[in-house]
């Protein structure tokens, strides 16, 4: 089915839908419309920025006035996963599976340094993390902060919602290897000293 | 009595063991009274001894040298003065074996699966010698200065392996056994448990609601701290300490200014030691706050999060304007800090003070005193006196047991010694008690800050240009965390960066120890005993 240019811009869509037998656009909107304000996130803590998501979620910044206070322990009932903290490559398997776990439509947010690109654990030659979980599961919104302040937690939400609106909530991975020419952090591994010399000077 | 018992021990390992190498230290300067290289034979019989006489492990670790490795007992007693001494054995890299001492140390088995997750020694004897912090398959021993870092691009590689393991692994990771009666079975608990705090798994084995044997299984939150730390600048460590124990980051700041000035001789002015003090003790109300709020939330009650998270965004606002963090603070500098306070601090902490105090109070009547809550924790998860001496556990968790251990008044830094504070302890070591401690402190650390803040005097904040290197040699230095003793054994080889930096975290020794409170529960109290250990994942798995 073509649709008139016009037509679409009017519906604040840029592209012809994938063709398909019937297409109910206006039904589409309503759903993403209550898609966006009834956001339910997954309890979900991996380190330091969850404490931030917890702050969050207390009476001071009160996520709850926007609709998405309902956190859900089980990744079942659950359609947001906020990733608050260091992805080890030992925990990387258990998100991947709670990811696979919750139902469609589900979006991203990483939150903080860590969850974007490994944060202050990145240097060449780490061997412990996953740096950026967007490498394994598509992302919606960066949230940037080592921690990120709660305000920023709920601009991200905001922002999320606003491209659930307008349809464009469809996330994204990053290449599998970022050639990162930016880190130049000394990465200086030693030598092992001996012994002897050592006890002979202290 | 204590002088006694340590001219005890050392006579002892003179006379029996007969040290290859001995060395008398100076306790102000190195954190430990005396240090012994024994025969690795007999490390063992050494280490019955130390515990016959009431010594604790606190830590134990190994350092890669060029020609043998060197593994590193640090023994302690409950009583001020500190006693602290330092045992070690040496492991040729041809051997590569120990002895394993986890028969006589319960706290000994996680210890020394680290040694081998990390460096790869093996440990005779062991009952489970498995990898704790990295996943099961791993192929590397990061801490061997032999190991030089993973090439660009393995994060991925390796997790999506891990990824397509765990599909594989699922019967084994999730072990299903079926007996006669089908009354006995595996339950798996985490890591993605809203009350694991984190990213804490534990393995339960069931016979219908009874727990007959729990397993931690650590490792989630690895975040390589300790290899990070070798190839930084002494410096550049600041923001690790900010985020090993984010919960009660300044503390950790304390730990590491006292080593690095400990191993420097060097002495922070007055002004800089009342401040410290002042928010390191803010910080730990902040902490017991946190944990008050979501131990209750654990067990069911959801108000009192919201209290207590209430008072705790007013303390972040003081800190937040000392140090422009809201968690992770690295505040403190080698003999100083970052800035000066400003002037709006102690009228603000002032007003603070009698707010808090009205609140405590309603702390006590909402949850101390209500009978539904002491119900679900009096006579839960008890701690008995022996089970904390072989678990080396530490913090609130032991003072709950009866044993009055703070290094605050014990092995006394900074100013503490000229403050007047009591040291809170309950005496029944369960779920309860923990928390009376826990309400007991933030009184004692609202006591202590009320008397100092009007007291600060003036003086400089930092000692100007210092060398960025730190003298060749060993300390060790711990101070009293939220969670209990957090020690830190810096070995310098004079260069830029630490030769190698072991954390002795608390909440690795106090959540070992849960394995013995939790026998005999049901499902229901597991939740509640973990709740009020009051672990930090991060800083279990550093
Ligand atoms: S981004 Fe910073 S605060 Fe957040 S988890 Fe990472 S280290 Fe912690």
């Amino acid at each position: 089915m073509e649709i008139n240019p016009k037509e679409l811009e009017l519906m604040g869509k840029t592209q012809s839908p994938p063709p398909g037998l019937v297409n109910f656009f206006k039904v589409e909107d309503v759903f993403n419309l209550a898609r966006a304000h009834s956001l339910w996130p997954l309890t979900f803590g991996l380190a330091c920025c969850a404490i931030e998501l917890m702050a969050g979620g207390a009476a001071r910044f009160d996520m709850d006035r926007f609709g998405f206070g309902v956190v859900r322990p089980s990744p079942r009932q659950a359609d947001l996963m906020i990733v608050a903290g260091t992805i080890s490559r030992k925990m990387a398997p258990c998100i991947k599976t709670l990811y696979d776990q919750m139902p469609s439509p589900k979006y991203v947010i990483a939150l903080g340094g860590c969850a974007t690109a490994g944060g202050p654990f990145k240097y060449p030659g780490q061997y412990g993390i996953l740096e950026g979980i967007d490498k394994i599961i598509p992302v919606n919104v960066y949230v940037p902060g080592c921690p990120p302040r709660p305000e920023a937690l709920l601009a991200g939400i905001l922002e999320l919602q606003k491209q659930i609106i307008e349809g464009k909530a469809q996330g994204r991975t990053s290449p599998a290897v970022v050639h990162d020419s930016q880190d130049n952090r000394p990465a200086e591994h030693k030598n092992a000293i001996s012994r002897a010399e050592f006890r002979k000077t202290t | 009595m204590p002088t006694l018992a340590e001219k005890d021990i050392k006579t002892w390992l003179l006379e029996n063991v007969k040290p290859d190498e001995f060395l008398e230290k100076d306790f102000k300067k190195s954190g430990i009274l005396f240090e012994a290289v024994v025969p690795s034979g007999k490390i063992r019989e050494t280490a019955a001894e130390f515990l016959a006489q009431g010594y604790f492990l606190e830590s134990l670790t190994a350092v890669d040298f060029a020609e043998c490795f060197e593994v590193v007992y640090h023994f302690n007693r409950w009583e001020s003065p500190p006693k602290r001494c330092c045992v070690k054995i040496l492991v040729p890299k041809e051997e590569n074996k120990a002895p394993s001492i986890s028969s006589i140390y319960k706290s000994a088995n996680w210890f020394e699966r680290e040694v081998y997750d990390l460096f790869g020694i093996h440990f005779t004897d062991h009952p489970n010698l498995k990898r704790i912090l990295l996943p099961e398959s791993s192929a590397i021993f990061p801490l061997l200065k032999s190991f030089k870092g993973e090439p660009a691009g393995s994060d991925v590689e390796q997790s999506l392996k891990l990824i397509e393991e765990d599909k594989e692994g699922f019967e084994i990771r999730y072990p299903q056994t079926i007996t006669e009666h089908q009354k006995e079975y595996y339950l798996n608990l985490g890591p993605q448990h809203p009350s694991t705090h984190g990213v804490l798994r534990i393995l339960l084995h069931l016979s219908g609601e009874r727990v007959l044997d729990a397993e931690p299984i650590i490792g989630y939150a690895h975040r390589h701290h300790e290899k990070m730390m070798e190839i930084q600048t002494y410096q550049a460590c600041w923001p690790n300490m900010g985020r090993l124990d984010y919960v009660g980051a300044m503390s950790y700041n304390f730990a590491y200014a006292l080593l690095v000035e400990k191993a420097m001789g060097i002495q922070p002015s007055r002004r800089v030691e009342f401040i410290r003090v002042i928010t390191t003790e803010l910080n730990r109300i902040t902490s017991h706050l946190l944990w008050l709020g979501t131990f209750l939330m654990d067990l069911g009650a959801f108000t009192p999060f919201f209290y207590c998270f209430d008072d705790r965004e007013r303390i972040l606002d003081i800190l937040e304007m000392v140090t422009g963090e809201r968690l992770t603070y690295d505040y403190f500098r080698f003999g100083g800090l970052d800035k000066d306070v400003p002037a709006d601090f102690v009228p603000a902490v002032k007003a603070f003070i009698p707010h808090f105090k009205k609140r405590l109070r309603d702390y006590d009547l909402l949850i101390t005193k209500n009978i539904i809550f002491q119900k679900r924790t009096k006579g839960v998860g008890v701690l008995s006196r022996e089970n904390a001496l072989a678990y080396g556990v530490t913090g609130p968790c032991l003072r709950a047991s009866g044993v009055p251990f703070d290094l605050r008044r014990d092995e006394p830094y900074s100013i503490y010694p000229e403050l007047d504070f009591d040291v809170a302890a309950a005496k029944d070591g369960d779920v309860f008690s923990r928390h009376l401690v826990r309400m007991q402190e933030m009184r004692e650390s609202l006591k202590i800050v009320s008397q100092i803040i009007d007291k600060i005097p003036p003086g400089e904040i930092t000692l100007g240009k210092l060398p960025k290197n730190v003298p060749k040699g060993e300390t060790y230095t711990a101070v009293e965390g939220a969670r209990g003793l957090f020690g830190m054994c810096l070995l310098s080889d004079g260069s830029l960066n630490p030769y190698r930096l072991k954390l002795r975290t608390p909440s690795f020794s106090n959540l070992n120890a849960m394995i013995d409170m939790v026998h005999g529960c049901f499902v229901s109290d597991v939740v509640s005993v973990l709740g009020s250990l009051d672990v930090v994942l991060p800083e279990i798995d550093r």
